[in-house]
């Protein structure tokens, strides 16, 4: 469930530059480019991510222009991902192993080879494995600039940035005490510079 | 300097800013006025502190109800810095409960009031309502990191607000 539906932790940006007059034409094909597409079933294809309707998950087609909800261009980000349990891969493995030592007469098996069974069986059981998904809300108020996403992991937040790059030929701002304290001293016409000549206070001194 | 890199050398004032806003919950009863709106914040549930010693880095997680927090309030005036707090703001008869943390003052675990929207019947309804009660909540608490800013970088802080802070933090050992 997306913050939208439910509750949930989320991060906040800026996009760095105002979109043209006209950024809404040709919007819905830039987004179709970045639409989620699901993973096939036999493929051994790990992860699909892409854009689906903010109100459903399973709609990526936005055939009514679901996204555009002016101001905002809301949308999820889904992303699917098919993970196979470590242990499951280890008692393949070793059943593999075994089999070919048995056929093949031999002791043990070098390095190479056993690397070479682990990835074979890891390929099979992808194509067994069933994708989880997880959908993460993305609401960008087009006519403030301020972007929310919901997610708060470096690494998902990374993906975000660069999606959003790719469909919207934008890049972000991420908000923080630092960059968030700029905005606020650049529109109250200070310069943002102060921050940088800020050094932590000691508030255990005794005054 | 590289974003990530500003984060990290910033992130004090993340840090000064959560110590600072309880400092002024439990001295003004947490009474803000942005505008014309009257907020009011508390902390509750948990709070995470962090400090360097000898032997590393040390987290000290407490978690109660907010007349409770003793601990905490040791744990500060041990020379401890604010990473994180579970923080409820109340504004027009509405609450909002979210935990912000010092590094890039995320809102995690945010709950708004509850809508009585209808996904079904009105989705666009549900998401209007939905983002009007997030954007209020952000909308507040920039307001009030904005004060805390323009009270950090000007004379003030070192002549009034630093002084009742610092007393106030060293309070909490006794």
């Amino acid at each position: 469930m997306g913050l939208i539906s439910g509750s949930g932790s989320f991060s906040r940006y800026q996009v760095k530059g105002g979109p043209a007059e006209d950024f809404l034409e040709g919007l819905s094909e830039r987004i179709g480019r970045h639409a989620f597409r699901n993973l096939t079933e036999d493929s051994t294809q790990e992860r699909s991510t892409g854009w689906v309707n903010v109100m459903d998950m399973f709609d990526y087609r936005f055939a009514a222009l679901e996204f555009l909800k002016e101001p905002y261009i809301a949308m999820s980000l889904r992303v699917d991902e098919r993970k196979i349990p470590a242990t499951a891969i280890k008692q393949y493995c070793l059943e593999a192993e075994e089999k070919i030592k048995g056929a093949e007469n031999l002791d043990f098996l070098p390095k190479r080879r056993r690397a070479d069974i682990k990835e074979g069986v890891k390929l099979r059981l992808l194509k067994r494995a069933i994708p989880g998904s997880k959908v993460y809300d993305m609401i960008w108020n087009y006519s403030t600039g301020s972007v929310i996403f919901g997610g708060t992991n470096t690494k998902l937040c990374d993906e975000f940035q660069e999606i959003f790059l790719k469909t919207f030929n934008f890049h972000l701002l991420a908000m923080c005490p630092y960059t968030l304290g700029s905005g606020f001293l650049e529109k109250e016409g200070d310069s943002p510079d102060l921050i940088d000549g800020l050094v932590p206070s000691n508030i255990w001194e005794e005054p | 300097m590289q974003l990530l890199e500003k984060v990290r050398k910033t992130e004090f004032l993340g840090k000064e800013f959560l110590a600072w806003l309880w400092f002024r919950t439990e001295t003004e009863r947490g009474n803000f006025k942005l505008g014309d709106k009257a907020i009011e914040i508390w902390f509750d549930g948990k709070i995470t502190l962090q400090g360097e010693n000898e032997r590393g880095l040390e987290t000290i997680t407490c978690s109660g109800e907010s007349q409770n927090m003793k601990e905490a309030r040791f744990a500060l005036a041990e020379n401890k810095e604010v990473v994180q707090a579970t923080l409820v703001f109340s504004m027009d008869d509405n609450q909002w409960t979210f935990v912000l943390d010092s590094l890039w003052l995320n809102f995690k675990t945010f709950k708004t009031p509850k809508i009585i929207q209808d996904k079904r019947d009105d989705p666009d309804g549900l998401f209007y309502e939905k983002m009007f009660l997030i954007e209020a909540a952000v909308s507040a608490v920039d307001d009030i990191y904005a004060e805390f800013l323009k009270l950090r970088i000007s004379p003030e802080w070192s002549g009034e607000e630093l002084p009742a802070l610092s007393r106030w933090v060293r309070e909490g050992k006794s």
